[in-house]
């Protein structure tokens, strides 16, 4: 039994370790609505599966020469399953400094570091729980000198970006590096009322600008999701925010050299829904609730809506068909009509960069009147962000099925189709285009006649309706300009098809995808 | 009782109202129309409720954002 004392040691301070802050600091953490790093891990991962790695780093009390007594390093990390599926996770530990960074020979996550190596090495997604305020100011007087930023850089980060699902969660108040790292994520989350995240927290803000704010009004998810887009969804609670990430990873490949899982729940491809008839009204000017052609058309209860409080002029959601995953990306036209401006814009380059670089097709659902139009929309920049739209969509090269539901208008309308590729679009009878509306065009193209006219009024409403004529989708179709017109009932079967018959080619496209070129 | 307040998606103006307080309403349900980029966009109700109160009247402009009827749920 010559190791025994040695054994009873790791064990000694692997209890140590379990302890966490002490019990004060787990009472405040707990006080605050938040759980601690591990339990938060134990809540995600399934079951026993947590293997933590270097669960012995401290810094620890000795007397004469035996260790007493231990202070854990403020960062928890390993190995864990999620539905069976191996992943890498890490996670500062409040109760530890506030989740400061630890002074270890080698960092265990965060900011690159053991965890963020596993996920690369391993080629597993990483989940990041984040719960910690970032550099200090006193670090400088610890190592005797001001540290230059990027010694502990994000290139992992960013080459974890393009291999394999980054999925983080803001559980604390995050500024600095770990708000950052949020950031360069597939994919984040926060928690409605206890997570905050900002570039710099109001003692920052106050001295820089004089602004007195509270930390909830700066970075709360009113701010961070809604207003800014800075993480993509909010979550009530801690626990609902992980059931969020266990949903987000069952759509996403273990990494970009393989496909998305499949998961069959026996929804008829054929299923006939009725109310498909009657969903879009037969007034044009009337919005509708495209949420539910989303509900209808897709595998039951299989869309999980991304950035659902930003950009609200559009829809992007993961879904399945026939069991296959599919990227969505309707428009809004409860939004100001569909009309993309610029949030809608970097929620659609998002999404549909996320999509291709992890093989998933893309449907468009598509009711776009145009770009946003105004002074506002022009000073935000507008007719930039648009093109951003259509240069992203342009460089995609997953299958894109394209369905007209309504309005499909301009530039933005290219954006919601695929001219490179096969450029399938289906419509449905509602369905009208142009490279402008009718109301409005008429106007401009036909000004002196209009001015010209004895009631220029009334030749101005017989142009349009002449016009209008010729927008009927059956002409286009007749001169396959458009592939062809569906009965509403028929999407979910037509999609289905062409989503099977496409999982071969998704297969010869799996790997890297390297996008040259400037975006505008 | 809870107090659910609906808020307009959309600047605008008010168009329509054809709800009245006291009505029972579903998820789902079209509570106003506002008139907005030459569209009617339809405020829904958020929850299954009865119309408490209403914070607009026809052709009053909104704002995005702006509660404009509160539900009792």
């Amino acid at each position: 039994m010559a190791w025994k004392k040695s054994v009873e040691e790791i064990r000694r301070r692997r209890e140590w370790a379990m302890a966490q802050g002490g019990a004060p600091n787990v009472a405040r953490q707990h006080d605050a609505g938040r759980l601690t790093v591990r339990e938060r891990i134990g809540s995600l991962v399934d079951d026993g599966s947590f293997q933590e790695v270097g669960r012995l780093t401290a810094s620890v009390t000795y007397e004469n020469g035996i260790a007493v007594d231990a202070t854990p390093a403020p960062y928890v990390c390993g190995l864990a399953d999620i539905d069976g599926r191996p992943v890498a996770i890490g996670g500062e530990d409040f109760t530890v400094r506030g989740g400061t960074t630890a002074s270890l020979d080698k960092r265990k996550g965060g900011q690159g570091g053991f965890s963020e190596d596993l996920a690369y090495e391993y080629k597993i997604p990483l989940v990041n729980l984040i719960d910690g305020a970032g550099g200090s100011v006193t670090s400088a007087k610890r190592r005797g000198h001001a540290v230059f930023p990027g010694v502990d850089s994000f290139d992992r980060s960013v080459e974890l970006l393009a291999e394999v699902p980054v999925v983080s969660a803001v559980l604390g108040s995050a500024a600095g590096g770990p708000a950052g790292r949020a950031i360069l994520s597939h994919w984040s989350v926060m928690v409605d009322g206890t997570s905050q995240v900002f570039a710099a927290g109001p003692p920052v803000v106050q001295r820089s600008l004089g602004q007195q704010i509270a930390k909830e009004d700066l970075g709360g998810t009113p701010v961070a999701v809604a207003a800014g887009g800075t993480i993509d969804n909010a979550a009530p609670t801690e626990e609902s925010c992980f059931e969020m990430i266990r949903k987000f990873l069952g759509y996403m490949p273990q990494n970009v050299h393989e496909l998305p899982p499949l998961q069959d729940i026996g929804d008829p491809t054929d299923r006939i829904e009725e109310s498909l008839l009657s969903v879009i009204p037969e007034e044009r000017r009337r919005a509708y609730n495209m949420r539910k052609i989303v509900e209808l058309l897709f595998d039951r209860e299989s869309a999980f809506e991304i950035q659902p409080d930003y950009g609200k002029g559009l829809i992007t959601a993961l879904a399945r068909l026939d069991g296959k995953v599919v990227g969505i990306v309707a428009n809004n036209p409860m939004v100001y009509g569909g009309a993309m401006n610029v949030a809608e814009s970097n929620k659609q380059c998002h999404f549909i960069e996320l999509c291709d670089t992890f093989h998933i097709p893309l449907i468009f659902l598509v009711d776009v009147p145009g770009f946003m139009v105004g002074e506002q929309a022009e000073r935000a920049g507008v007719l930039r962000a648009g093109m951003r739209a259509v240069y992203v969509a342009s460089q995609a090269r997953v299958p894109v099925v394209t369905v007209v539901i309504r309005k499909c208008y301009g530039m933005a309308g290219m954006a919601t189709c695929h001219q490179a590729g096969l450029n399938l679009r289906i419509a449905w009878p509602s369905a009208e285009w142009g490279s402008l509306p009718v109301e409005g065009g008429v106007a401009v193209a036909y000004r002196r006649e209009i001015a010209q006219a004895a009631d220029p009024k009334r030749r101005e409403a017989e142009l349009e309706a002449e016009l209008r004529e010729y927008g009927s989708p059956f002409r286009t179709a007749e001169a396959f300009g458009v592939e062809d017109i569906v009965d509403p009932r028929e999407t979910r079967a037509y999609l289905c098809r062409f989503i099977n018959a496409a999982q071969g080619r998704l297969k010869t496209d799996i790997g890297l995808k390297p996008r040259a070129g400037v975006r505008p | 009782m809870a107090r659910e307040e609906v808020e307009s998606e959309v600047t605008g103006t008010v168009w329509k109202i054809e709800t009245k307080v006291g009505d029972k309403v579903a998820e789902g349900d079209v509570l106003m129309i506002i008139e907005s980029m030459k569209m009617e966009i339809p405020v829904l109700a958020t929850e299954d409720g009865t119309i408490a109160e209403f914070q607009v009247e026809e052709k009053e402009p909104v704002a995005e954002g702006q509660t404009v009827v509160v539900l009792e749920t």
